[in-house]
């Protein structure tokens, strides 16, 4: 029982990671009228949390790893593999802000871990990134890795529903129902990328990608991404 | 030499070809490019090739840049067959030029057995400038194909990377779309010191996630995607010029620039559903890129490509 009060406490979208200021992706996929209506949206939440399985999932699962090996390089290994990756600005500065504010958080609450020391390390180095560090933090927490990674998946469609309730005409009945049906595909997911190395790591998808970083020009926006 | 063959998405095609066993003689095809400065402009010195890669030599055919060797990479096999291993070996001496095409479309064959792989390297000395722009790949029905590419480059040099992936062959018969079974791509660039850039990677397997979705390719059919690799001033130029997003809905188009990690320089995708709107955007870019980087403009382009 500890372990999943853990896993409901850090997993939680409403831990101050700071994971509500971002859309990922979506304000501008709403803005160009791309998601426009709940099957639209259930969609590209689909595409958004197998793009974080493949990419971002990989690197949960390695600083899982590293942090049950007691390792700090490969830690850091891990965080320069995915910051290497993050070849949009917006969705790099989330990686390395929410990473941050999730290695602040766990050293307040939990006291000394990995990542204190990771943080301590990375101020003129590699940057600690959000999906690596919550791989060490549940680690720490003796969460196991297929829990952590289910954590990571939620949190990844769970950012973009809670965007999608403040930008588009959808309700929070709409918002759980296709939360629900996303994540029926976490455990498939999982069983594919559980044997990736961080060389592994791949996205593809270029649609997100022009949309991303078309965000950065919009003048008036609600969120960072 | 480096093979590709361990990849973990290749697994499932490490079946051999009924034809000629997958990287026998006459399936392993290499180019070994050196450039190098000579007075005013750059000569091809070292030049060593295996079918079925084939360069002949360097050709002056730029009127923007006259010093600039112009190389153009053939196949004599028409494509990337099954069992095919090509590795492509390009370096350019500190303060040479150069400029690298194929002449045809990049056709990856169907498969029935096994697979094609491709290993690119590129290492620029102090002050190079490599224009790497070859035409069009097209993965054919069932094709699988997987792509290896480093480069490493000093903070001075420049690489300007373009490649354009067409879904298939798209007005052959019915129309052939995203119906090749595996296409994995992976680009990385590095300092001398080997002090990492960036790493791009998209392993597409449609028929394992669907590529005409919503964040993946939604309607667009065309993909065009260009680094540029250059001092972080020059990339600054060129994303002042270019960074304005498209959103073009009649043609339909769409584009974005965007700055890569490191100070390693920018990218640009563009999307569409035919190739030439694509190719245009990808040109406007290049054009952008060469004139902030080299003072030059391109020359207009061959009306026969």
């Amino acid at each position: 029982m500890a372990e999943t009060l853990k896993l409901l406490q850090f997993g939680d979208s409403v831990f101050p990671v700071g994971a509500f200021s971002f859309s990922n992706g979506l304000e501008m996929a709403v803005e160009h009228g791309v998601v426009h209506d709940r099957t639209t949206l259930q969609d590209y939440v689909r595409t958004v949390t197998r793009l974080a399985a493949t990419g971002d999932g990989v690197a949960v699962l390695a600083g899982h790893r590293a942090a049950r090996a007691g390792d700090l390089e490969r830690i850091r290994q891990a965080d320069q593999a995915v910051h290497l990756r993050k070849i949009n600005e917006e969705t790099r500065t989330m990686s390395v802000r929410m990473g941050r504010k999730l290695a602040e958080a766990a050293t307040r609450i939990v006291g000394e871990t990995l990542l204190k020391k990771r943080i301590d390390e990375s101020a003129n180095g590699v940057p600690v990134t959000y999906p690596v560090a919550l791989g060490v933090v549940f680690a720490d927490l003796g969460v196991d890795e297929q829990d952590a990674f289910a954590a990571h998946q939620y949190g990844a469609a769970s950012t973009v529903l809670s965007a999608a309730i403040r930008l588009m005409p959808v309700d929070h009945l709409d918002a759980q129902s296709i939360l629900f049906a996303v994540n029926e595909r976490v455990a498939d997911d999982y069983h594919e990328v559980r044997t990736a190395s961080l060389d592994d790591m791949q996205t593809f998808g270029p649609h997100a990608d022009v949309l991303a970083a078309a965000h950065q020009h919009v003048h008036v926006r609600m969120f960072m991404s | 030499m480096i093979t590709l063959d361990s990849a973990r998405e290749l697994a499932p095609y490490q079946d051999q070809p009924a034809q000629l066993p997958a990287a026998a003689n006459g399936k392993v095809g290499i180019l070994r490019l050196g450039f190098e400065r000579r007075g005013d402009r750059t000569i091809l010195h070292d030049l060593y090739r295996q079918s079925p890669l084939l360069v002949q030599r360097a050709l002056y055919w730029d009127e923007e840049m006259p010093q600039l060797p112009c190389v153009m990479i053939l196949t004599t096999s028409g494509g990337i067959l099954q069992g095919d291993r090509l590795h492509l070996d390009v370096t350019l001496a500190a303060g040479s030029q150069a400029h690298l095409t194929t002449q045809a479309a990049t056709k990856i064959q169907e498969m029935d057995a096994n697979y094609g792989t491709q290993v690119q390297r590129f290492t620029l000395g102090e002050d190079a400038y490599l224009e790497f722009l070859p035409e069009p790949t097209i993965p054919y029905r069932a094709s699988r194909f997987v792509t290896d590419s480093r480069v490493r480059l000093p903070e001075s040099a420049t690489m300007l990377y373009g490649e354009v992936l067409q879904p298939g062959r798209k007005y052959y018969r019915d129309g052939e779309l995203f119906a090749y079974d595996l296409f994995s791509c992976s680009l990385r660039a590095e300092r001398p010191d080997g002090r990492q850039l960036f790493v791009e990677k998209f392993v597409v397997t449609p028929r394992q996630f669907g590529v005409a979705r919503v964040g993946v390719m939604d309607r667009f059919h065309i993909f065009g995607n260009v680094v540029l690799l250059t001092s972080p001033e020059r990339a600054a130029r060129v994303f002042d010029r270019t960074s304005t997003p498209v959103w073009d809905e009649q043609t339909p188009l769409a584009s974005a620039v965007s700055r890569l990690p490191n100070d390693a320089g920018l990218i640009f995708k563009v999307l569409g559903q035919e190739t030439e709107p694509v190719r245009a955007a990808v040109r406007a870019f290049c054009v952008a890129a060469r004139e902030e980087v080299t003072g030059r403009t391109f020359p207009p382009a061959f009306s026969w490509r």
